[in-house]
C-alpha cells in the first residue's frame, strides 16, 4: 500500500534533526516526547510552516510546491494556541477551513463537536475548551488527507477528549491520516502507532502497548511503570 | 456584506456631489455671471478637493483594514503605526530641502518615509506583539517623526515653511490641483487593489500565523507585501494632503460589524466607509467660524481620540473574558 | 527685474498679508480685488482699516475667485498647487519673495507697480528707501530687537539690516533667543521692544513682562510689531521713526 504521508530528511536547524517517516492512510499515530523535544518543530516542519529541509510529499504529491488553492484538501495544520483576536463567528471561522462555501459540511461539524449552540457566537468569547473545539473543526472541515494537530486534546474535559479520539478514529477510516501530538502518554491507546520525540530526534516507533513498557519512554521521560502508575525514575 | 458595500457607496457618492457643491451660493452667482467660469471653479478647484478627500478616506480605511489584519491587533492604522508621520517627513524633506516639485517625485518621497516607519515598527514592535507595545512603538515613530517635520520645516530655506507645518501635520485638501490628486489617487488606487487581493490571506491569518503559513500564505511575506503597498498608498496621499489621523482606525473597526469579524473582508467595506468620514470632516470644517481655519485633521482626531478610548477600554473587558476558564 | 506686460487697469488679488502690503501701497481701489483675511486684523496689519474697503480672503483661490481677478499675488504656500490652478483658471499667478534683503524690497515693489501698469508708483517709496539707506549712522549701538519670548532678529537677517538703517546694531546671541541672564548682566545699550500683540495673554508676552525685563538697565524703544511680521515697505515709516528716536 502506498503511503498517505511520505517524509524524507525532514530538519529545523536546531530543532529538528533529519527525519524520515511514512504513514499509511486511515492510520492515527501518536506523537509523544517530553518538552522541547521537537514534537512541535517536526509537526510544523511536516505542516510547511517553516521552511525545511528534505521532502515532504502527501498523497503522491509534493507539499512545498501545492499551491494555496489545493493545499486545504492536502493537509491541515492545527496549532496548540487557543488565542483568537478577532470576533469571527463561530460558524464563519469553521467555514475559514474550507476553500469553497458548504453549509452542509459546517451543519455536520456543529453536530459532531456540538457547537450548535454557540454556532452564532463569536469565537473569541467562548471558554477555552469550546474554543478547541471550534478550533478543531476548523482543521476537520476540508477532510484533507493528512491531520497534523498539535496536543488537541489540551483543555477537554474527559468526555471531550473521548469524544475528539472518537471523532479521529472515525475521520482516518475515510482515508486520511492524522499525526497527534499528545501530552498525556496514558491516551496512546486509541492508536495505531506512537512516536517517541526525544531531544529532536524520532528515537522509537511502536505499538502503544510496546511504547508504554519500553526503556526509550522511561529514558526519555525519566519515568518508570511500577505497580500502582507512574514515577520518577530513581536512576 | 455586498448589500452594505452597495449602500456605502451609494452614500458615499450622495455625499460627495454635496461636498462638491457645497457652498453653494458662489457657485450659483458665477453660473449666472460667467458660466466658463463655473466651470472651472467645478473642474479645477472642487472636483480635486473632493476626489481627495474620498479617495484618501478610501486609503486610510483599505490600509487601516490592513495593517490591523497583519499586526492582528485592532489598533493598528496609518498613524498610530507612524506611517502617515513618517510620510509627511518624507514629503518635507523632499519638498523644502531638495526642492522637488513634481507631485509623482513627492509621492515617492513619501512612500518611502512611510515604508520606513513601518520597517521601523516592526523591528521595534515585532509583529504580532500586544496592545501595549504595538502602541507605545507606533506613537513614539508617530512623535519622532512629527517633531523631525516641523525641525525640517523651522530650519528649511524658504520663511514660510514653517506655516506649512500645521497643514502637513493635520491635513489640507485646500487648492490642490487635478495633477496633484492624480498623482496620489493613481498609485494609492493602485496599491488598494493589490491591497484588496490579499483579502483571503489576511483572513486566514486570523487562525494564527502558523495556520497561515501551512495554508501556503508564509505570513512574514504578507506582512512585507502590506507593509510595502500600505507605504505607497499612505505616502502618496500624505504627500499632497498631509497627514490625516484616526479614519485609518475607526474605518476598519466599522467594516469588521460589516464583514462579520473578518480582518481581511473588511478590507472592501473600509474604503466607501473611510472615505465617508473624511468626506463628512472636510465638510464640516468647511463651515468653521470666519476667520479660522481649522485643519481637517483636527476634527478627525478629536472625534477619532474618545473612540480610540472606547476601544481600547472594550479590548481590555475582552481580554480578561478571553483568558477565563 | 521679470519682465511683466503692462496691464492697465488690472484687478489684483493679494493671498497673503505680506503681499497684501505692497498691493495695499501701491494701487488705486478699483484695482484691488481682493486682500486676505489678516490685512482686515487691527492687531496684524497698521493698514486695516484701508484693509476692510475690500473684500477679503482666507489664501485659498476660491474666495477670490467671483471677483474675477487678473493677477493673483502669493508668498510661500508650500503643499498646495494655487499657482498651478490659477493659471489654469487664466489668472496670472505671481509669486513675490519673501525679502531676505532691502533690495528684495525694492524688487518687490517695482513688481508689483509694473503690474499695476504705471512702474512709476513704485518710485515714492524706492526713493525713500534709497534715501534711508544713504543717510545709514555711521556708528551704531549694541541693541537687541525682542518680541515674545525673547525672541531676536538673527544678526545679518533682514531685520537686522532694517535695524542698522535705524542705527541700531542687533546683537547676536546663542540659540538666538534672549534670556533672562542676558538682560541682568549684559543688558544692550538699546531694547526694541515689539509691541506685537502686547495686550493679549500668551506666555511670549509673560516673559516680556518679567521684572528682570522690565527693569533692564537699557534705553528702551518701542517697535510697532505689525511691520516687523513682513519686513516690507511698511518698515520705512518704521524705521525713519526709530532712528529719530534712538539719536
Amino acid at each position: 500500500m502506498t503511503s498517505l504521508l511520505k517524509a524524507l530528511g525532514v530538519a529545523l536547524d536546531g530543532r529538528l534533526n533529519p527525519t524520515d517517516l511514512d504513514l499509511e492512510p486511515g492510520s492515527l499515530v501518536a506523537l509523544i516526547g517530553p518538552n522541547g523535544s521537537g514534537k512541535t518543530s517536526l509537526l510544523r516542519a511536516l505542516a510547511g510552516v517553516e521552511i525545511s529541509r528534505g521532502q515532504v510529499i502527501i498523497a503522491g504529491e509534493d507539499a512545498a510546491l501545492a499551491p494555496p488553492a489545493r493545499r486545504p484538501s492536502l493537509l491541515s495544520f492545527l496549532p496548540a494556541s487557543r488565542d483568537l483576536v478577532w470576533p469571527i463567528r463561530v460558524r464563519d471561522l469553521i467555514a475559514l477551513g474550507l476553500v469553497r462555501a458548504d453549509s452542509k459540511r459546517i451543519a455536520e461539524l456543529l453536530d459532531q463537536l456540538e457547537l450548535d449552540a454557540v454556532a452564532d457566537r463569536p469565537a473569541s468569547e467562548l471558554s477555552t475548551g469550546e474554543r478547541a473545539r471550534v478550533l478543531l473543526a476548523r482543521a476537520l472541515a476540508p477532510s484533507p488527507q493528512l491531520l497534523l494537530l498539535d496536543e488537541p486534546l489540551s483543555n477537554l474535559d474527559p468526555y471531550w477528549v473521548l469524544q475528539t479520539l472518537g471523532l479521529l478514529r472515525e475521520t482516518v477510516t475515510g482515508g486520511c491520516a492524522a499525526l497527534v501530538s499528545l501530552h498525556d502518554i496514558d491516551r496512546v491507546e486509541a492508536f495505531d502507532r506512537v512516536l517517541l520525540a526525544d531531544h529532536g530526534k524520532i528515537v522509537a516507533d511502536l505499538s502503544p502497548g510496546a511504547m508504554l513498557a519500553s526503556s526509550e519512554l522511561a529514558r526519555a521521560f525519566r519515568i518508570e511503570r511500577g505497580t500502582s502508575g507512574w514515577r520518577v525514575s530513581r536512576s | 456584506m455586498n448589500r452594505s458595500i452597495a449602500l456605502l457607496s451609494a452614500a458615499l457618492v450622495v455625499l460627495m456631489v454635496v461636498h462638491l457643491v457645497v457652498p453653494l451660493a458662489p457657485l450659483l452667482e458665477l453660473r449666472r455671471t460667467d458660466p466658463g467660469l463655473a466651470t472651472l471653479l467645478l473642474t479645477e478647484i472642487r472636483m480635486p478637493r473632493t476626489l481627495l478627500a474620498a479617495g484618501y478616506g478610501a486609503v486610510l480605511g483599505t490600509t487601516g483594514a490592513a495593517l490591523q489584519a497583519t499586526f492582528a491587533n485592532p489598533l493598528a492604522s496609518p498613524d498610530i503605526t507612524g506611517s502617515s508621520s513618517g510620510a509627511a517627513l518624507g514629503a518635507v524633506l523632499g519638498g523644502y530641502w531638495l526642492g522637488i516639485s513634481d507631485p509623482l517625485a513627492l509621492a515617492a518621497f513619501g512612500a518611502g518615509g512611510a515604508g520606513l516607519a513601518l520597517v521601523a515598527l516592526l523591528l521595534l514592535a515585532g509583529r504580532r506583539s500586544d496592545s501595549a507595545a504595538l502602541l507605545l512603538a507606533g506613537v513614539a515613530i508617530a512623535l519622532a517623526a512629527g517633531a523631525a517635520t516641523s525641525l525640517l520645516l523651522a530650519l528649511a530655506p524658504s520663511p514660510f515653511a514653517f506655516y506649512d507645518s500645521f497643514e502637513w501635520l493635520m491635513g489640507s485638501f485646500v487648492d490642490r490641483s487635478l495633477a496633484q490628486a492624480a498623482a496620489a489617487l493613481i498609485p494609492a488606487g493602485l496599491a488598494c487593489a493589490l491591497l484588496a487581493r490579499r483579502a483571503r490571506a489576511l483572513d486566514l491569518l486570523a487562525l494564527g500565523e502558523d495556520v497561515a503559513a501551512s495554508l501556503g500564505f508564509p505570513p512574514r511575506r504578507v506582512a512585507l507585501e502590506v507593509v510595502a503597498l500600505s507605504a505607497v498608498a499612505v505616502g502618496a496621499c500624505v504627500s499632497v494632503c498631509g497627514a490625516i489621523g484616526f479614519v485609518g482606525l475607526i474605518a476598519p473597526y466599522a467594516a469588521r460589524r460589516v464583514s462579520r469579524g473578518h480582518p481581511g473582508r473588511a478590507l472592501l467595506p473600509a474604503a466607501p466607509i473611510g472615505a465617508l468620514l473624511l468626506v463628512v470632516a472636510d465638510l464640516a470644517v468647511r463651515f468653521a467660524p470666519a476667520g479660522r481655519v481649522i485643519p481637517v485633521g483636527m476634527l478627525t482626531t478629536i472625534v477619532g481620540t474618545p473612540l480610540l478610548i472606547w476601544l481600547v477600554t472594550g479590548m481590555r473587558r475582552t481580554t480578561t473574558r478571553r483568558f477565563a476558564p | 527685474m521679470p519682465a511683466f506686460a503692462l496691464l492697465i487697469g488690472a484687478r489684483i488679488a493679494s493671498l497673503n498679508l505680506c503681499t497684501d502690503e505692497y498691493l495695499l501701497l501701491l494701487a488705486r481701489p478699483r484695482e484691488i480685488a481682493s486682500v486676505s483675511f489678516l490685512s482686515q486684523d487691527r492687531a496684524e496689519s497698521p493698514l486695516w482699516q484701508q484693509a476692510r474697503r475690500y473684500p477679503a480672503n482666507r489664501g485659498s483661490i476660491e474666495d477670490v475667485l467671483t471677483r474675477r481677478p487678473d493677477v493673483m499675488l502669493t508668498m510661500g504656500g508650500g503643499g498646495r498647487a494655487t499657482r498651478l490652478i490659477a493659471a489654469r483658471l487664466d489668472i496670472r499667478p505671481v509669486e513675490l519673495k519673501a525679502p531676505n534683503s532691502l533690495d528684495d524690497v525694492a524688487i518687490n515693489l517695482r513688481t508689483v507697480a509694473a503690474l499695476l501698469g504705471e512702474p512709476r508708483r513704485a518710485a515714492p517709496w524706492l526713493d525713500k528707501l534709497a534715501q534711508l539707506q544713504r543717510s545709514r549712522p555711521a556708528t551704531s549701538k549694541d541693541a537687541l530687537w525682542l518680541s515674545g519670548g525673547g525672541q531676536m532678529l538673527a544678526p545679518g537677517s533682514i531685520g537686522a539690516q532694517w535695524l542698522r538703517l535705524a542705527g541700531l546694531s542687533q546683537r547676536g546671541l546663542p540659540g538666538g533667543r534672549a534670556d533672562l541672564e542676558t538682560m541682568l548682566v549684559r543688558p544692550p545699550a538699546v531694547l526694541v521692544v515689539s509691541n506685537y500683540r502686547s495686550a493679549q495673554v500668551s506666555s511670549g508676552q509673560r516673559w516680556l513682562d518679567h521684572p528682570i525685563v522690565r527693569q533692564a538697565k537699557a534705553r528702551r524703544l518701542t517697535a510697532e510689531g505689525r511691520r516687523w511680521t513682513c519686513l516690507g515697505p511698511l518698515m520705512i515709516g518704521e524705521i525713519e521713526r526709530l532712528r529719530a528716536a534712538a539719536r
